[in-house]
């Protein structure tokens, strides 16, 4: 195992995390023993009805870990538990947001808190199989996933009779092939059927008609491996954490030019200075934040000044950005950003499916004017390019939020940046000196 | 289904709940570009072509195609809004467009180049370079595709899928560097490929038959029926300069729905071909009309059975009908044989009709490989399975396209026992309680079974599950013949002379013949001799076909006869007066006049349809 | 050597076990992925012909499997290397320096571009897009496993274990790897062969 670089241990705030570290967390027993490992699984089971968990879920007010940020709780009750048929849980652990790192730290630390939580949404919405879709190059957190839950199903805490009770759960797992796509959810469903992952038009959305047509709860590993807390404290308590609209904890992945990059719980609200300065104990010497990515590189940046936004989703919508997926990535202030939203853009271009037009094309028209303004070849016609492609790909225009992503990177780094990307489409100079890399 | 009342830019209009937003503004006449969507293809929201406002809904662009209207739902196409984020999407369109329109087949009848010029930018503002693929591509050897000039809309991939069952058109890769592929560069094979060229936005799919061979400006078009099979499906025939040079399908709701087969969109260059027999001849020797015409008199009168008459599967109606005026009188007696056609009888009563397939929960297919025998009905079927949740039998001794559904419930029988497998379905499990319609369509084997013993099987199975038929009739005109009476199956071994409308026998010419007269369109071994009278194709003839489900259909010459061409039924009208008949029609409407007086179909058929709305 | 098996490029055993995959799915089309795993873990890589095997094991067409395999990073068309670096540049590796370290692996294996296998047929590299271990930035995968807080020096480490040179987690290091180097557009077909002739080549376990 490699040294654990974030939250563990008790601390106030530590809702996922207060376990971490243990000794062999991994294993049913210690999870069972030290954490009070699926008690919340044998409450659910039996001392409630499968509505009161989901309204203990909305009370919680519990939102969706994996970008979007979606009421959880709401989202479980979309899905008709009467009706008849197969209903799925399908579990997006396809975690490829750029500068995110907190399902793989979930995984590898507990992996049966995650088996217990998706046990108990399971039951709730009235599924009897869950998938797990885990991103192919997880290797490690796939192998004790599927160590966790063949221990689980040993102990027939899972199977035909779950605890000895009279409702079969299952989970089985399905392994993604390398594409970024495949965190949208409907890109998801295609690929757990066998097809391109290229999102689906909605309606019908996955709820009425997901996974090979069934009823399907769709859901993000630290989402699910919230609900055993929320099941054993109660939702109230958990909405006592965080802001009101966006209560609870949630783990922050800190990357980039940090002393100590890692995986934070930090209680919503928080501000990012505390958990950039103090947490990933800030900028190497001598250096300054320049700019950050609040929320995987898909929100858009916040520039040194805006440190002391509050990493609730209200508070980064009022500051043009999002929560996204809790990727905080931090540059400072050697390096380029026109450099560094060409290489988002690469990313984007990569892993656009090619479904839809303004996506295919302009993700990588961007690539290419980038590319022109870096080879020192710019003028204001690729400055007018560059935001142009902003905002054909943004607002409506594309079927899924990848096409907006890339949007946001050019838009939001145009709008904070404007002289640096000025001095190199116009005056051919990069304002930091940053030496050109190969790529 | 209730109706909806929304307003479309200020305008009021009511449609049918479930209507798209792009379909209810199409009815009063608005335009909202699209490329993906395809009134015929499952809705998929790709190219974002579609793009309006809407309220109530976000404020932001919405896709029209995907969208159902609802009650006082107010459309904006013109905001600026909506104006500004479909030019982009042209832009983006157009970013790695070749912008090859002068060399391009599509030119001037191209989407693309329509909602540029009506939704576009009115300057360019495209820099740089543009995307390069290894291009044209030959998909098969009437196809060919330039992935530079594809906007990926995936019509043609989801055509493949979702209407052939195929999967031999795919894409490949993703994002910018997706492309549309034949697998592994193989041939497409499939009979119903030729779909793709019509459904294709933009020239990025192109006949390889009509490549670089004239503008779509520099055609006339006629709306005509496919000659082909006994579906008679609509099309479009395009001549020019006395050259039948494309055809294209044209959409008949009730029988093709838009689609035609390669049998039908390909197989034409007879028409122009430089050998195509322009005078009559006897024994090899150019002739009057007057004189040939006595000739084949002299040589086929009075011979009784020792003559032989061969007919074509796509004779018409008024041809079959001067036939039996001849067969009756001055040839009475003679042999009769049609070709192309089944061994199934004529039909007692109404048949079910094509449409209805949608409608029915069971569909069983009995001794027929339907894709090659009645090519669009076969896609009718798979559309009533994959689309409509149909379940299907199939009765056949070897494997079908039909079996690519996993649903799809395959007897093979041994050949000739069709009838005793379908007297066993009466207590399938699946026609216990079908849960609505059943359709039963048979064939007969191509000879493989008793004909008469399964279409009783099959007409007692219809009314244990309360079904309807359609006897498959191959022959393009099968069903007329046999109402006129002239679809012949005597054998024509021994007869002395023989009368040839249209191509010689399939068989040959039985040895013991002596002269021959035939009327056909191309010069062929064994005229040497003969009394060649120069026959219309297709594409000149005028007439009426019955088709499989029995509604007569009009047939527009789309090529003008080039005089001394004559029309068949003329030239039967001259060889009837010859034999001593007296055939005096000024022209075919009397002729169709004189048999409405006694309609050679008993049967009630529906009035013919010929136009539909026009592919988008 | 003439079997049954000897026209197919995928052994008898793996088909077997792709044709068990649909059972496992609600839909029988789900398996195309863990079959095309099975099929490139047999042959480095995956050719036409191998996907028309599978395709044919799992009653699909081959064009579709085509559609499948081309669309997902992790399925290669082209050879590989036994090893290859899977070197993350996103922004947080890149903002610590991966494309330096991208630079040192190309420079140590010797190839200039992902599709090019080192003259030993041992290494092949890519640039990747994060791999979600952004906390020990810089990183990659490689052999199935992820390495971090990558230096040069921790490349040249690892390269030299995987050529034998140096032991690998404290076992007992092979010899040195002496078979002969694989032409690099060689599709590495003939693995049961090739095993037979070098049992160090043995394919990395997952």
């Amino acid at each position: 195992m490699p040294e654990l670089r974030g939250s563990h241990g008790d601390q106030a705030q530590h809702v996922l995390t207060r376990w971490f570290g243990t000794p062999d967390l991994h294993k049913l027993g210690v999870y069972e023993s030290k954490s009070g490992g699926y008690s919340a699984l044998r409450k659910a089971l039996f001392d409630m009805a499968p509505a009161d968990i989901t309204n203990e879920v909305k009370t919680s007010g519990l939102r969706g870990r994996g970008g979007a940020g979606f009421a959880t709780g709401t989202k479980w009750s979309f899905i008709n538990r009467d009706a008849p048929g197969p209903k799925y849980v399908v579990v997006n652990a396809d975690e490829s947001e750029p500068g995110t790192a907190k399902d793989r730290y979930i995984l590898e630390n507990s992996p049966h808190m995650v088996v217990e939580g998706i046990l108990i949404a399971a039951y709730a919405v009235g599924a009897n199989q869950a998938w797990v879709y885990i991103r192919g190059e997880y290797d490690e957190p796939h192998r004790m996933l599927i160590e966790a839950i063949e221990e689980a199903r040993a102990k027939a805490y899972l199977g035909s009779r779950p605890m000895g009770k009279d409702y079969p759960l299952d989970i089985r797992l399905y392994r993604g092939h390398g594409a970024y796509i495949c965190g949208e959810e409907t890109a998801l469903l295609e690929s757990l059927e066998g097809k391109r992952a290229q999102p689906r038009s909605r309606p019908p959305f996955p709820a009425v008609k997901g996974a090979w047509g069934r009823p399907t709860l769709l859901n993000n590993i630290e989402t699910l491996a919230t609900v055993p807390w929320i099941i054993t404290n109660g939702g109230a308590a958990y909405a006592r954490l965080g802001t009101d609209k966006s209560p609870g904890t949630r783990l922050l992945t800190v990357s980039g030019n940090v002393r100590k990059p890692g995986v934070y719980e930090v209680e919503l609200g928080a501000t990012f200075r505390h958990v950039i300065m103090e947490l990933a104990g800030g900028p190497l010497e001598g250096r300054s934040v320049k700019v950050f990515w609040p929320g995987g590189s898909s929100a858009p940046v916040l520039p040194e000044s805006m440190l002391d936004t509050p990493t609730d989703m209200e508070a980064l919508a009022a500051a043009r950005s999002m929560g996204g997926s809790g990727g905080v990535i931090v540059m400072d202030d050697s390096h380029c950003i026109v450099r560094a939203a060409h290489r988002l853009l690469q990313f984007y271009a990569h892993e656009s499916c090619g479904k839809c037009t303004p996506c295919r094309v302009g993700q990588d028209w961007a690539v290419r004017t980038y590319e022109r303004i870096l080879a020192n070849e710019g003028s204001q016609v690729e400055l007018d390019i560059l935001q142009r492609v902003s905002d054909g790909l943004q607002n409506g225009r594309c079927l899924c939020g990848l096409g907006d992503s890339g949007g946001w990177v050019i838009d939001s780094t145009l709008r904070h940046f404007r002289d640096e990307y000025e001095d190199h489409a116009l005056r051919h100079r990069c304002s930091v000196g940053e030496v050109a890399v190969s790529a | 289904m209730p109706d909806i009342n929304l307003t479309i830019d200020g305008r009021k209009v009511t449609v049918p709940a479930g209507t798209l937003i792009v379909e209810a503004a199409k009815t009063i006449g608005i335009e909202i570009p699209v490329f993906c969507y395809h009134h015929k293809l499952d809705t998929v929201g790709a190219c974002r072509m579609c793009l309006v406002d809407f309220s109530p809904g976000p404020p932001r662009p919405q896709t029209a195609c995907t969208t159902p209207v609802s009650e006082g739902m107010v459309v904006r196409t013109q905001s600026a809004m909506a104006v500004q984020a479909r030019a982009d999407i042209l832009e983006f369109e157009l970013a790695n467009h070749p912008l090859d329109c002068p060399v391009c087949d599509k030119g001037g009848e191209c989407p693309l180049q329509d909602f540029t010029f009506r939704h576009g930018y009115p300057t360019s503002r495209i820099d740089g370079p543009r995307l390069h693929f290894k291009k044209p591509i030959p998909l098969s050897e009437r196809i060919a595709l330039d992935r530079e000039r594809c906007v990926l809309c995936y019509r043609c991939t989801r055509y493949y899928d979702e209407i052939a069952w195929e999967q031999e058109l795919t894409t490949d890769e993703r994002g910018v560097q997706s492309f549309i592929t034949n697998q592994f560069d193989q041939p497409l094979q499939s009979i119903f490929s030729g779909n793709i060229i019509d459904l294709c936005p933009v020239g990025a799919l192109t006949s390889r038959v009509w490549r670089f061979e004239s503008r779509p400006w520099d055609m006339t078009h006629t709306e005509t029926i496919c000659s082909k099979c006994s579906v008679g499906c609509s099309m479009t025939q395009w001549e020019r300069r006395g050259q039948l040079v494309r055809i294209t399908s044209h959409e008949n709701d009730d029988i093709d729905e838009g689609w035609i087969c390669d049998r039908g969109r390909f197989d034409y260059t007879d028409v122009n071909d430089d050998s195509r027999l322009r005078t009559p001849t006897v024994a090899g020797r150019k002739s009057t009309w007057a004189d040939a015409i006595s000739s084949v008199a002299v040589g086929i009168k009075g011979k009784g059975a020792r003559l032989g008459v061969s007919l074509p599967q796509d004779i018409t109606n008024e041809e079959a009908f001067l036939f039996r005026r001849i067969l009756d009188g001055p040839l009475k007696g003679a042999k009769v044989k049609m070709h192309g056609r089944t061994a199934i009888p004529a039909p007692a009563g109404p048949t079910m009709r094509i449409k209805d397939i949608d409608d029915a929960r069971v569909i069983v297919v009995v001794a027929s490989d339907i894709e090659n025998d009645v090519p669009i009905i076969d896609l009718r079927v798979k559309k009533a399975v994959s689309k409509r949740g149909a379940r299907l039998i199939v009765v056949y001794p070897e494997g079908v396209d039909l079996d690519r559904h996993p649903g799809t419930v395959h007897i093979r029988n041994a050949p000739g026992s069709a009838a005793a497998e379908v007297r066993k379905l009466a207590s399938h499990e699946l026609l216990k309680d079908p849960g609505g319609p059943v359709a039963i369509l048979f064939g007969d084997g191509r000879g493989s079974e008793d004909i008469n013993e399964l279409a009783v099987a099959c007409g007692d199975l219809a009314e244990k599950v309360g079904g309807q038929e359609l006897p498959l009739y191959r022959g393009t005109n099968e069903r007329g013949a046999l109402a006129a009476g002239v679809a012949g199956w005597d054998n024509l071994d021994g007869v002395e002379a023989l009368l040839c409308w249209g191509p010689p026998p399939t068989a040959g010419v039985p040895k013991s013949v002596k002269f021959i007269a035939a009327w056909d369109h191309l010069p062929r071994a064994g005229y040497e001799n003969a009394v060649v009278l120069p026959a219309t194709t297709f594409a000149e003839r005028q007439g009426s076909y019955t088709n499989v489900e029995g509604t007569v259909q009009f047939l527009r010459p789309a090529v003008r006869i080039q005089p001394p061409l004559k029309e068949g039924w003329d030239v039967l009208c001259e060889l009837g007066t010859a034999l001593g008949l007296h055939l005096d029609y000024p022209g075919i409407f009397p002729i169709q006049r004189e048999m409405a007086v006694q309609p050679p179909d008993p049967n009630p058929a529906p009035p013919p349809v010929l136009v539909g709305p026009a592919h988008p | 050597m003439k079997s049954p098996q000897a026209q197919s490029v995928l052994s008898s055993h793996v088909l077997e076990e792709i044709k068990e995959l649909p059972a496992r799915y609600p839909h029988p089309r789900s398996a195309v992925m863990p079959a095309l795993d099975l099929a490139q873990e047999e042959l480095g890589y995956l050719t036409p012909e191998a996907m028309s095997e599978v395709a044919q094991a799992l009653d699909l067409d081959p064009g579709y499997v085509e559609g499948v395999a081309t669309f997902y990073s992790l399925f290669h068309l082209s050879p590989v290397g036994k090893h290859r670096f899977y070197v993350c540049t996103n922004l947080s590796c890149m903002l610590r320096g991966a494309y330096e370290i991208v630079d040192h692996v190309k420079k140590s294996i010797g190839v200039t571009a992902p599709d090019v296998v080192s003259a030993d047929g041992l290494f092949s590299y890519e640039e990747v897009e994060c791999l979600g271990a952004c906390e020990f930035a810089p990183m990659m995968r490689l052999d199935h496993r992820y390495h971090y807080d990558l230096t040069a020096e921790r490349i040249d480490q690892l390269i030299a274990e995987r050529k034998g040179l140096l032991s690998v987690h404290g076992e007992v290091a092979a010899k040195p790897a002496a078979g002969p180097p694989t032409a690099p557009k060689k599709p590495r077909a003939a693995r049961k062969k090739k095993k037979a002739e070098s049992p160090t080549k043995s394919e990395p376990s997952p």
